[in-house]
């Protein structure tokens, strides 16, 4: 194999490794369209040169960046498709892993998920424990007042007064769905004004 | 010998926002107008569109450009054998492709002539 010839499967061996959990043939069709570019604008002025190949792949940024953009693209595809709360946080993890903005969805969709679950549980847990389970308003040792949502295991708190009664049961299952299908919503509808938004690299 | 993969953050955080917010916004047109004639393979869209505008698209951009553009259905690929030793990929607009090209085109045209009327006393001041 040539010198300039070496240097290209270098880099495609590289990009490769980036790409990493996209499907094989994929990969296989990303890889030979990106071959045929590099020879193709190496060999531009003539023969396959190692000037002209450096000069390609400069072109084409790092193969980090290059499989980068490939894996972004295909996270958020994953996460638009995924309709059941345990999909989407599954596919956000992936988008989370390469991007700032997933991260931040992924927080806010795992929050709003935890209350919603919290919620829910309440009202499960409340026929079981009717006198400890629901919204309690707790008065600490100043005049401060703390709202907590318990779950009613141990005893009753002395300094608090459970404020919903029995209605935690038909608004915590209302609350607690909602919340997960708004988060769920929520989350989809950042994907998709992202994607749709999202920064491509240019040129000066 | 080494290769020097260079960065391109630096340039662009040295760039005019608005104007690469302006480029972007352009940029997926102008891959639909490059295709509106013929088909072309990526290297050739590159150059078009580099010759004919002063959009300027970062090489590696332009192929998960063009495989979105196809998970949408705008554009559809083909290899085909070149005489250079080595198969070319090639995009051709779909007929989705098409129509949403005259869309953007449509409104391009709407946009453009309505920030006509605006600056229209800005004229003989800039150059």
């Amino acid at each position: 194999m040539s010198e300039p010839q070496k240097k290209i499967e270098e880099y495609l061996k590289e990009v490769r490794t980036h790409l990493r959990g996209l499907e094989k043939e994929q990969v296989a069709e990303i890889i030979a369209e990106l071959r045929s570019h590099i020879v193709e604008r190496a060999a531009s002025a003539g023969d396959l040169t190692v000037d002209g190949v450096c000069a390609a792949l400069e072109a084409l940024g790092t193969p980090d960046d290059f499989a980068r953009e490939y894996m972004k693209d295909e996270v958020l595809a994953r996460v638009e498709t995924s309709r059941s709360p345990w999909r989407l946080l599954d596919s956000l993890f992936g988008w989370a892993t390469v991007s700032a903005a997933g991260f931040l969805v992924l927080i806010l969709t795992i929050t709003g998920y935890f209350l919603g679950v919290v919620l829910l549980l309440v009202a499960l847990l409340k026929p079981f424990h009717p006198a400890t389970a629901g919204l309690w308003a707790l008065r600490g040792t100043a005049a401060d007042l703390e709202l907590s949502v318990r779950m009613g295991f141990g005893n009753a708190p002395s300094n608090g007064q459970e404020l919903l009664g029995w209605w935690i049961v038909p608004l915590g299952l209302l609350l607690g769905c909602g919340l997960i299908v708004l988060m769920t919503r929520l989350a989809l509808w950042c994907v998709r004004t992202y994607r749709r938004a999202r920064p491509l690299r240019l040129r000066g | 010998m080494q290769c020097i993969h260079v960065k391109e953050n630096d340039d662009q955080s040295r760039d005019d926002k608005w104007v690469v917010q302006l480029r972007k916004g352009c940029l997926e047109l102008a891959i639909l107008g490059a295709l509106w004639e013929r088909p072309l393979y990526g290297l050739e869209i590159l150059r078009l569109i580099e010759s004919d505008s002063e959009l300027i698209i970062s090489e590696g951009t332009i192929y998960p450009l063009l495989a979105r553009l196809k998970a949408l259905g705008f554009v559809e690929s083909e290899w085909v054998e070149s005489g250079s030793g080595h198969p070319r990929k090639y995009y051709a607009l779909t007929a989705a492709g098409r129509e949403r090209a005259l869309e953007m085109a449509a409104m391009w045209e709407r946009f453009s002539s309505s920030m006509g009327r605006v600056l229209a006393p800005l004229k003989g001041v800039t150059q």
